[in-house]
């Protein structure tokens, strides 16, 4: 037989070949290569030795394990901080836009105030913070605080929160800001000859026509916050190492992975895999209930 | 008429209030950096230096040994103007790649490259580390260059505005005789200019201020970006020389801030995610 000849255009090869190539060995890879590990025991030097669902047994059951607690500190401070952090991130950020829609008298630098911080590092971040946190010589002196906020509870929550908005809140803010801007002027009008409230048009014409993008810094800002790790990691530098701290998921798989002493690489994966799972989920739930309004 | 006064008076006001206060620690970071060690560590807190001093910056710009932070310095701004020309280019490429195009289960690869991306990054963090020590990279800059752009958010971003281009640009200059490569560098890469500003913002910003994965990858003090490098600056307890360390957190803003300046008036005009999605 002879093959059948067919004119084959590979140019979009050569477009997507470079991106892909690096996300497959990058990103790919190791996110099968991860899960695979979860199921090992390994040091991150020798050849991971399969131990099936050990790591997983030890993690969530073995109550005299040390990686048992950690875990559940690091899982319930994680959920925490996820439970405070969405919706701050997701109202205020709004807020914000709603109030700057209206472009009050010198919005483009009130804009970029609010927008600032996002682009300051973690470190410098909290190195500021917990200066103006310090009980000794910082703000929070004048303030009258009688303990060290950053590890005193429930203040440390509080500051990580307060610090957590003022940093991250820009960047869904823009998002907001440009959906806002393309909703049609006419369907406001409409609702104005009806005799609509602001209130009536929030909910009836802004929050539907921006729905894509609220779903998209849902999503987005929710795994950020399952992922948080800058925050808590600098905030907790603060004076001698006493109090209780609040330690998150992703600082005890980084530790127990890379920190000092023999690397247990499986069960600090298996324990990403479960912080992955939880992620997953959580954002499936969310597609399907925006799905279900259609 | 109740509109102008809340647009005139009220509005302007209520921001006017919450951006001095917004703006008060960066105020605070930078006011600092012009105290002496002890003045910042005074118990009575004061917001202005009393006495005005350079010597955290002298400090900075002489020390090399055991704290470089110039050198830190050059070694974020490398890595940071690398990724971004690198995806600038790979993304805007693969872009074209699934929008101008047509071939079989384009759409398809394309969404399953971005569910893909939704897989939590700390799962791939472990793997990761192995590929790019097997590589011989640990230390060096493409541990942080080169993983950083199969990004796929900046992907989906251009993805997105590339389709609100409209194809009769291409068609015609299909007709006059341009083929892909052509068209792409000379049609559509100009009309990206928006969108890939803020797309080189997002990454500049993102790896001169990444910290969990360059704390993994740099351990020699000498081949350290600048935000691990700070990091370790305050020590494990937080007792460290607070003057130069803030002085060098607030030379750390200055790229980044430049960079948004120069990009902001492209910002809600590449951010508006809906072309392409409505419909």
């Amino acid at each position: 037989m002879k093959r059948k000849k067919k004119k084959v255009n590979l140019t979009h090869l050569v477009f997507i070949a470079p991106h892909m190539i690096i996300f497959i060995v990058f990103i790919v890879i190791p996110i099968f290569f991860g899960i695979y590990v979860s199921f090992t025991k390994w040091d991150l030097i020798g050849t991971p030795q399969w131990v099936g669902l050990d790591n997983y047994k030890e993690i969530l059951f073995n109550t005299k394990s040390t990686f048992n607690r950690q875990f559940f500190d690091g899982l319930k401070n994680t959920v925490l901080f996820v439970i405070f952090n969405v919706p701050l991130c997701i109202v205020v950020p709004l807020a914000f836009a709603l109030v700057l829609h209206i472009r009050p008298l010198g919005s483009k630098i009130y804009q970029s105030v609010l927008y600032l911080p996002t682009l300051f590092s973690i470190t410098s971040v909290g190195l500021i913070w917990i200066q103006l946190l310090n009980r000794r010589f910082g703000l929070a002196s004048v303030m009258g605080a009688k303990v060290q906020w950053a590890i005193t509870m429930p203040y440390a929550w509080i500051a990580l929160m307060i610090m957590t908005v003022w940093w991250t809140m820009g960047s869904n803010m823009v998002i907001y800001q440009a959906a806002l801007g393309s909703v049609p002027k006419e369907e406001y009008e409409a609702a104005e000859m009806d005799g609509a409230g602001w209130f009536t048009k929030l909910v009836k014409i802004t929050i539907p026509s921006i729905r894509f993008q609220l779903l998209y810094t849902l999503v987005i800002t929710i795994a950020g916050s399952f992922n948080v790790y800058g925050q808590p990691t600098i905030m907790t530098r603060v004076d001698l190492g006493a109090g209780p701290k609040i330690n998150v998921l992703v600082q005890y798989i980084r530790s127990i992975a890379f920190g000092s002493g023999q690397s247990a690489a499986g069960i600090a994966s298996a324990m990403a895999v479960i912080l992955g799972l939880f992620i997953t989920i959580v954002s499936i739930i969310q597609f399907k209930m925006i799905r279900s309004e259609d | 008429m109740k509109k102008g006064f809340l647009k005139r008076l009220i509005a302007p006001a209520i921001l006017g209030v919450i951006c001095l206060i917004w703006i008060l620690p960066i105020a605070y970071g930078v006011l600092s950096s012009f105290k002496s060690e002890v003045e910042i560590k005074d118990t009575r807190f004061h917001f202005i230096p009393e006495t005005w001093t350079l010597d955290n910056y002298k400090y900075i710009l002489e020390n090399s040994g055991n704290t470089p932070i110039i050198k830190w310095f050059m070694n974020s701004f490398l890595i940071a103007v690398i990724t971004s020309v690198g995806v600038a280019l790979i993304i805007s490429l693969a872009a074209y790649g699934y929008t101008r195009i047509k071939w079989e289960y384009r759409d398809q690869v394309f969404y399953i490259v971005l569910a893909l991306s939704f897989f939590p990054q700390i799962i791939n963090i472990i793997p990761l580390y192995k590929i790019v020590d097997t590589l011989g990279w640990v230390n060096k800059m493409p541990a942080a260059i080169v993983p950083a752009l199969a990004s796929v958010t900046n992907l989906f971003l251009v993805r997105q505005f590339m389709l609100g281009i409209p194809i009769e640009f291409d068609e015609a200059a299909r007709i006059d005789g341009a083929n892909d490569f052509m068209i792409y560098s000379r049609v559509i890469m100009p009309m990206l200019k928006p969108v890939m500003t803020v797309v080189i913002l997002f990454t500049f910003t993102g790896q001169w201020n990444d910290l969990l994965w360059p704390s993994i990858v740099f351990n020699d003090v000498q081949k350290m970006p600048l935000t691990p490098g700070l990091q370790l600056l305050m020590g494990a307890y937080g007792n460290f020389n607070t003057a130069p360390v803030i002085t060098a957190a607030m030379i750390s803003i200055v790229p980044t801030f430049i960079l948004y300046l120069f990009t902001q008036k492209y910002f809600l005009q590449s951010l508006s995610l809906s072309s392409g999605v409505k419909g």
